[in-house]
């Protein structure tokens, strides 16, 4: 397919995409939230006395409001009176006003039994436990016998790795505006999945899920943290809302997106990689400590790459976790697999220095021909591929040797590493319909992150009928369409396309029918395997026969056509899905002063069928620059004395700013996979994996110095 | 976010912003980039606002006695101003260093030298012990995060530093600006006008409330213009404060240095001069001896926090950079 522009880019340029918080509503109330002063503790009492005398007070909703919300884990929190962070949530206020409903939240009176509490990693090692799972896979897994393998090994790499905390701070920050209509409510949300947000309500209200409507038309990113740990705030919203028999707005600071909606937590991991004289892997250990909440458990698949990335017979992988009184981790863009890369690719790096290979070659020496963790093959691996692009595109062959490239003051060093994510899908469900004047409509109960499903829709329906993008709209984001999966873990794409490439293809073979059942079309008798759909006619492949596709609708379904189809992905596959890519980079060190910046970006990508590789590159392009985020900015710091988070605004917690974005040459390589629906696999995780380990490795060839934690700062390099 | 609500005024003139400005919890407002977060924040919450925007004193104006720079113009203009860029580098460039081209284009001379510290206990308002944001709550930064905090002047009760780019640059060349307050107006060191915390970091100057700040005036800084600049070492390429930051000036007559002017930046509670350092060169020939003398003086007397201690090793080696930088051929 085409490199089409958004079909929304004019309507957000404008000002005219209506993004959730600014859906209209008459009679708006305003929410703010009263946070909890301590990290850890109980709540005893509540005196809203002086902000119920603040002017334009409406309302507070607490504890006892939510007690009526059927408990869960989406309820905990705000059902029990425990304190598990340092700004949790213990009451809503709804207000005439933003500034009222501020002002009325800070003058709540709180009286709260504090307690001790642990406000990091390293205050509770000695109460790391083991959960069972990591992301969706196992936490523990052995295969072979890594630690005798390792023992006996030609060359032996250890280290342990570190990475920090980062929040996911889409731009647009989280926001309901909730309004019932007796008790049947619908709640304007940025979330990353409509139906599983519509679940969650059902569930917590106890309402009929068809009573509910949960519309995100439009979203300013997620990355992570539009999911369920923003269901509890958006509960309370909702409380207040019916209470007041008027619609409510809460929408969160930027500082409370640092505590109330998730964030990537924090790994130590201790790695070992044992090598045959070869250079093959003969042994891989990989353990990894995580930090994770007093109240949930998660834990990212940080050391599941060390499974299936390269082969190896020998693996052990292990998560721990330790819980503090911080708030709750949860996936963010290339879970598991951003951290997971930066310890293992940067170990394979220290590998091929001491066994004097080069880094390519070393990789494509452990190439992994089949998933052996899962014991299959592969559904398609463009890896080798990706290794020779990038490598040819970037001067991989021709590039100085370490430490003997100088820009004036700047020392230069180049460094790659693998990135991969694997794929993942989703049950859906998509309609498709054409009006009996040729008006394609598209409709989906996904979202569109920003990331372009609303395009990619768009241009499959007008390929397969034949139309131009002028003529389709796509509808998505309102759980009163078919249901579509939630926004996560690269699989929006590939779980809808199929589902309403199959619709599409429904309703094409409806009006092949028409067409040649028709006494007044041309194409009268012709067999429907010689009619093609394009350029807005209906023809013949093999004679001149065609009429316009309007003549058609307008004859013979003047009412319009429409087909709903759903695709579901197979319980258990016989093959593995993964998508990989080779990122390449240089980066400047000036040694004097720890001044790092990267200077070029090459990174080849193969991700089965690109829809559009006009935002497949920008995704990339948008990955990279947070995976440099990671490696060298983003870190979110917790005060050890009280548990707060400091500095929690974009003037402290860094990110790239333009100038230190290189110009990113990313190069889609060709990838034709038989055995996944429609080809495609996801794209939104991989640039945000392997770049880390690339820079640390470029780090490491420009000045000699090996930094195994994240970000690498200015006091890394002196 | 919004702060708590306060009264506005605009002031017709200086003299009528002197007098609003010297009422109980009054504070100016000029460009806003800085009062207006710490009031959103929580941190500041004036009884009174004190508009000064649109006060006539904007000046931009290099002549023969020197530049005056008015406490309403704004960076952009500074910077940009020719007679900045050729005959007062040190200021320009410093400028450009600072913030980004937004906030330049709103923030003015006055309220960059008065902006608060950075330090993320001050500004991270209630709950976080801060002596400078709430007296005698104790400084949470002294045993906590203080990556960012000061090596020199600080004091059991505030180990804050100063953030202005400007200031650096402006100490540096013996800057003094000039206070109107309803008695009259006094003129000043701008050295002077900051406050090391000592028992009282609250104070960050030496102004008394209503003082308002009506121009910068630098001595003729001319024979500096060739040999001067403004390094800035900083944890992003651009849009960040200083983690170090070094102003050097130097005027070399015979291959010896004459005259030299070294201030850092990111290290001091207040914008810190590198007397020592400026010592160390004066009389010496251009070189790396001399360098290494004034960097090994600039960090004497440092004292290293917890998470801080690599700022020694960095100011000595910035303070020899911006000399090589400014050195040149004798
Ligand atoms: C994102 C960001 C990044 C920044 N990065 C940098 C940087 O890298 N380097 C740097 O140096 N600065 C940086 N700054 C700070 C910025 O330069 C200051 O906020 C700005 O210069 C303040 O000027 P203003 O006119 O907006 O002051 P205001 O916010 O209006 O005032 C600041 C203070 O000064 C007082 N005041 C103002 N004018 C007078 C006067 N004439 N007399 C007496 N009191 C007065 C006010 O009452 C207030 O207390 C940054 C700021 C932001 C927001
Ligand atoms: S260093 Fe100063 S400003 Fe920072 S917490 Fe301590 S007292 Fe407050």
């Amino acid at each position: 397919m085409s490199a089409d522009l958004r079909i929304e880019a004019a309507l957000k340029v404008a000002g005219r995409a209506v993004f959730p918080a600014e859906t209209p509503a008459t009679g708006l109330l305003y929410a703010a939230l009263v946070e909890a002063p301590v990290a850890s503790g109980e709540l005893r009492a509540l005196d809203p006395t002086a902000a119920r005398a603040v002017p334009g007070f409406v309302d507070i909703v607490g504890h006892a409001e939510a007690e009526g919300l059927k408990a869960s884990s989406n309820t905990a929190l705000i059902r029990e009176r425990t304190i598990h962070f340092a700004g949790q949530p213990l009451a809503l206020v709804v207000a005439e006003s933003p500034g009222a409903a501020e002002q009325a939240a800070r003058a709540v009176r709180l009286e709260i039994e504090a307690r001790p509490a642990v406000t990091a990693l390293d205050q509770a090692l000695d109460q790391a436990y083991a959960p069972k799972l990591a992301g969706r896979v196992p936490a523990e897994t052995r295969r072979g016998d890594a630690a005798t393998a390792i023992a006996g090994a030609h060359l032996v790499v250890r280290g342990r790795y570190e990475t920090a905390v980062n929040n996911h701070h889409p731009m647009e920050p989280h926001a309901a505006v909730c309004v019932w209509e007796g008790e049947r409510p619908t709640v304007h949300t940025n979330t990353q999945a409509v139906f599983g947000t519509r679940a969650a309500i059902a569930h917590a209200f106890q309402l009929p899920a068809d009573d509910i409507r949960v519309v995100a038309r439009y979203l300013g990113g997620g990355f992570g943290c539009k999911g369920p740990l923003w269901w509890p705030w958006m509960f309370l919203a909702m409380i207040a809302a019916r209470r007041a028999g008027r619609p409510v707005r809460l929408e969160l600071s930027r500082a409370q997106l640092f505590t109330l909606v998730g964030r990537r937590q924090e790994t130590v991991q201790e790695l070992a990689l044992g090598f045959g004289a070869d250079g093959r892997l003969v042994g891989i250990e990989h353990d990894v400590l995580a930090q994770t909440s007093t109240h949930g458990e998660y834990v990212d698949a940080t050391a599941a790459v060390s499974r299936w990335l390269y082969a190896c017979p020998n693996v052990s992988t292990t998560h721990r976790l330790v819980r503090t009184n911080e708030p709750q981790p949860i996936p963010m863009r290339a879970p598991g697999v951003a951290p997971g890369t930066f310890a293992l690719e940067s170990a394979l790096d220290e590998a091929a220095e001491r066994l004097g290979l080069d880094p390519v070659e070393l990789r494509v020496r452990n190439f992994a021909d089949r998933d052996q963790q899962a014991d299959k093959p592969w559904s398609s691996n463009g890896l080798l591929e990706c290794y020779r692009v990038g490598a040819e595109r970037f001067g991989w062959a021709g590039r100085p040797a370490p430490g003997a490239a100088r820009d004036g003051r700047w020392r230069l060093g180049s460094g790659m590493a693998t990135a991969c994510y694997p794929v993942h899908r989703q049950p859906a469900s998509a309609r498709v319909r054409i009006s009996g004047e040729g008006a394609l409509t598209v409709q989906c109960g996904t979202q569109d992150m920003g990331s372009g499903t609303y395009t990619v829709l768009g241009q499959m329906a007008a390929a397969q009928l034949g139309v131009a993008m002028a003529d389709v709209t796509v509808e998505l984001g309102d759980t009163w369409l078919p249901e579509g999966p939630y926004s996560g873990g690269s699989m929006v794409t590939l779980s809808i396309l199929p589902a309403a490439e199959a619709a599409a293809r429904q309703v094409r073979a409806q009006l092949a029918e028409l067409a040649v059942t028709d006494e007044a079309s041309p194409l009268a008798g012709l067999p429907v395997e010689d009619l093609e759909f394009a350029d807005g006619l209906v023809r013949s492949r093999s004679g001149n026969a065609a009429e316009p596709l309007v003549d058609l609708l307008r004859r013979r379904a003047p009412a319009g056509l429409e087909a709903e189809a759903s695709a579901t992905p197979p319980e258990a596959s016989d093959v593995s899905g993964m998508g990989y890519g080779a990122v390449f980079v240089e980066v400047g060190i000036d040694p004097d002063l720890g001044e790092l910046r990267v200077r070029r970006v090459t990174a080849a990508y193969a991700a089965g069928r690109i829809l559009n590789p006009l935002l497949a590159k920008s995704q990339h392009v948008g990955g990279l620059i947070g995976g440099i985020g990671m490696a060298l900015h983003e870190r979110t710091v917790t005060d050890r004395a009280t548990g707060r988070i400091l500095g929690d605004g974009f003037a402290d917690y860094l990110i790239p700013v333009h100038a230190d974005m290189p110009e990113f040459d990313i190069a889609l390589v060709d990838e034709h996979d038989p055995h996944l629906p429609g080809g495609v696999k996801g794209i939104g995780m991989l640039g945000s994996a392997g770049v880390q380990a690339a820079i640390a490795n470029a780090v490491h060839d420009a000045i000699g110095r090996r930094v195994r934690h994240l970000p690498i700062r200015i006091e890394d390099l002196l | 976010m919004s702060g708590a609500a306060f009264r506005y005024a605009r002031a017709a003139d200086p003299a009528a912003a002197v007098t609003l400005g010297a009422a109980p919890g009054a504070a100016f407002l000029a460009g806003g980039t800085d009062l207006l977060q710490l009031w959103k924040a929580g941190v500041q919450a004036p009884a009174q606002v004190v508009d000064i925007s649109r006060l006539p004193l904007a000046t931009v104006a290099a002549e023969a006695d020197g530049l005056k720079l008015g406490a309403l113009a704004r960076l952009h203009d500074v910077a940009a101003h020719p007679d900045v860029a050729r005959d007062y580098p040190l200021v320009a460039e410093a400028i450009l260093a600072s913030a980004s081209g937004q906030v330049r284009h709103m923030a003015s001379v006055g309220g960059n030298l008065l902006q608060r510290t950075r330090c993320v206990y001050f500004r991270g308002g209630e709950g976080l012990a801060c002596n400078k944001r709430a007296p005698g709550s104790g400084c949470g930064a002294l045993e906590g995060e203080n990556r960012q905090h000061a090596l020199f002047g600080g004091s059991a009760a505030c180990v804050a530093t100063h953030a202005s780019d400007l200031a650096v640059a402006l100490v540096a060349l013996d800057a003094e600006v000039e206070v109107l307050s309803a008695a009259g107006s006094r003129r000043l060191p701008l050295a002077e006008l900051y406050r090391q915390p000592g028992e009282a970091p609250e104070r960050d100057t030496t102004l008394a409330p209503g003082e308002l700040i009506a121009a910068v005036q630098v001595a003729d800084a001319a024979r500096f213009a060739g040999r001067s600049t403004y390094l800035k070492v900083r944890d992003r390429a651009s849009f960040e404060f200083a983690v170090v930051s070094v102003a050097a000036a130097l005027v070399v007559a015979g291959g010896r240095i004459a005259e030299a002017r070294l201030a850092a930046g990111g290290v001091g509670t207040v914008p810190w001069r590198l007397d020592a350092a400026e010592a160390a060169l004066v009389g010496q020939p251009v070189g790396p001896d001399a360098f290494a003398a004034a960097g090994a003086a600039a960090t004497e007397g440092a004292q290293p926090l917890a998470h801080n201690g690599f700022k020694v090793e960095l100011l000595r080696r910035a303070v020899v950079r911006a000399l090589e930088t400014v050195g040149g051929q004798a």
